[in-house]
């Protein structure tokens, strides 16, 4: 095992460029989701809610 | 045990919600494993020095867009050709993260580009076909939500998606015989580097680890989807959570 | 029954005539407007030839598709036409022949004035022209799979070009290819063997798929 060099021999921005994006774009992914899921929930319950609860 | 009741949405939905975790926390493990042996094991390349570790992430990216493309278009044709509802809507959630990959492999592609090619960007066979392919995923995308009524969406989009998988080789072939012809002579087609041990190793990884990724992010999308379109249905507020 | 259908469309598209004449000179002045946007250079001009014409005869196709089935799925005759007894890839495929008469066809034959214009020779006019005829039907019928998806939507105009330009990849690199080819004094014959191949294969094979498509947007 070796630590790795942070610099990558000069190439860190498009590196850690590279990784950054990736994660921006997987953590966007399970935001929107989250996003998409909380709304839809809401929505859901609105119309029909469980049989313990009341809309009214 | 009948597993036939899974095709309605209603049922899928609650076996779905089991399954995810399953695949979602293994894909975070792998992802930190890959990162290891990537970084702290693998050595640096020879001709690329560090900027090669990009692969890691560039390299599953691209096979999964493909991936995904296939299987869209194959799920999407399932729900065509036997009316399966939740077939179709498993489509619909794979076009998504699979636009997503494509997107990220084209700038993957363009961050390894520049530190070994010069530029940015290169009309090279590959690049070019992972560009259409996302305007192909965006041509699905855009037509899916165009269309108001869900049925209308999801046949149309099977005609588009296969029409599209059918087209895919052909394009792919086209491209390369067009960059072929026109091959600057100032740019070398990125020659693939003979890769071995724990590069390798790395590479694989990573590449689990993304689509253990996507299954979880599929199905997630899938239950949000089933919950949007499954709202009327009485027997849906008993599972609904 | 073909012919029937072919003849109709063509007496429809000359009563309208302002539609497929208005394709024709959008294709004319987009061809028109790259030397101006990037300078009269013969050289350059005569390098970007292809490429320029191909990409107009493209674009110029995506017009004309909106108008494919749009107008007789407004009165209701395409309903009429899919409860024929003949099979509805007939009915397709006059459609299809009809509007390449009316609005490829026109753009194929001022082509050759277009290439005057970028400077190139009689033997590079003879391949352009040779190569829009291969490819021309390749649009229509790949251009009728997205106006059958998209019928009756708002702003169908832009979205069959999103579904479609993708599709035409293939098309557009090997016509232009041939043409390249033959401006830099190489055989065309291997650009053209491939388009033909093309246009065979999606003349086979779309028609159908236009079929499914437009059973599936009118229920």
């Amino acid at each position: 095992m070796n630590w790795p060099d942070l610099s990558m021999g000069g190439y860190g921005f498009y590196v850690w460029g590279s990784y950054l994006f990736s994660l921006i774009a997987i953590v966007w992914e399970l935001v929107s989701l989250n996003h998409r899921k909380k709304a839809q929930s809401r929505a859901q319950k609105r119309v029909s809610p469980g049989i313990f609860e009341r809309n009214y | 045990m009948n597993i036939y009741k899974y095709a309605s949405p209603t049922m899928f939905y609650p076996l779905a919600g089991k399954i995810i975790p399953w695949f979602a926390w293994p894909a975070g493990i792998l992802f930190a494993l890959g990162i290891f042996v990537g970084f702290f094991i693998a050595p640096t390349d020879f001709q690329q020095g560090d900027a090669y570790r990009i692969i890691f992430i560039h390299v599953p990216a691209s096979w999964l867009a493909m991936f995904l493309y296939v299987l869209m278009a194959l799920y999407a044709g399932v729900g065509w050709a036997f009316n399966a509802r939740l077939a179709s809507m498993m489509a619909s959630s794979l076009s998504i993260t699979g636009a997503m990959f494509t997107f990220l492999s084209l700038v993957t592609g363009a961050f390894w580009g520049k530190p070994t090619w010069g530029t940015w960007w290169v009309w090279d066979a590959r690049m070019t076909s992972t560009l259409i392919l996302l305007f192909l995923y965006i041509g699905f995308i855009s037509l899916q939500s165009s269309i108001d009524d869900a049925r209308r969406a999801d046949r149309a989009g099977a005609v588009l998606a296969l029409v599209g998988v059918i087209n895919v080789p052909i394009i792919y072939f086209s491209v390369q015989w067009w960059n072929t012809l026109h091959q600057g002579a100032t740019i070398r087609i990125l020659q693939k580097p003979t890769i071995h041990g724990s590069m390798l190793w790395a590479m694989l990884i990573m590449l689990a680890a993304c689509w253990l990724y996507s299954v979880a992010v599929v199905l997630i999308r899938l239950r949000c989807i089933i919950l949007e379109r499954e709202q009327n249905a009485r027997a849906f507020a008993e599972v609904a959570v | 029954m073909l012919r029937w259908l072919v003849w109709r469309d063509l007496i429809l598209a000359w009563r309208r005539r302002a539609d497929a004449l208005s394709t024709l000179f959008f294709f004319v002045i987009v061809v028109s407007l790259f030397p101006l946007g990037i300078g009269p250079e013969t050289e350059l001009l005569r390098s970007i030839a292809p490429g320029v014409v191909w990409v107009a005869a493209l674009l110029a196709s995506m017009l004309s598709l909106g108008r494919l089935f749009a107008n007789d799925h407004q009165d209701g005759t395409l309903e009429q036409l899919l409860l024929t007894p003949q099979p509805l890839y007939l009915v397709v495929f006059g459609k299809v022949s009809a509007q390449w008469l009316t609005s490829e066809l026109p753009l194929v034959c001022i082509a050759p004035l277009l290439g005057v214009q970028f400077g190139l020779s009689n033997e590079t006019l003879k391949i352009l022209v040779i190569s829009l005829l291969l490819g021309t039907p390749v649009l229509s019928v790949i251009g009728s799979i997205g106006a059958a998806l998209t019928l009756g939507l708002k702003s169908s105009g832009v979205l069959i070009s999103i579904l479609v330009l993708p599709l035409y990849v293939p098309v557009l690199i090997f016509g232009a290819g041939a043409v390249e080819a033959s401006i830099m004094g190489l055989s065309p014959s291997s650009h053209i063997y491939l388009l033909s191949s093309l246009t065979l294969l999606s003349l086979i094979f779309a028609p159908w798929a236009t079929a499914a498509a437009l059973r599936i947007s009118i229920e």
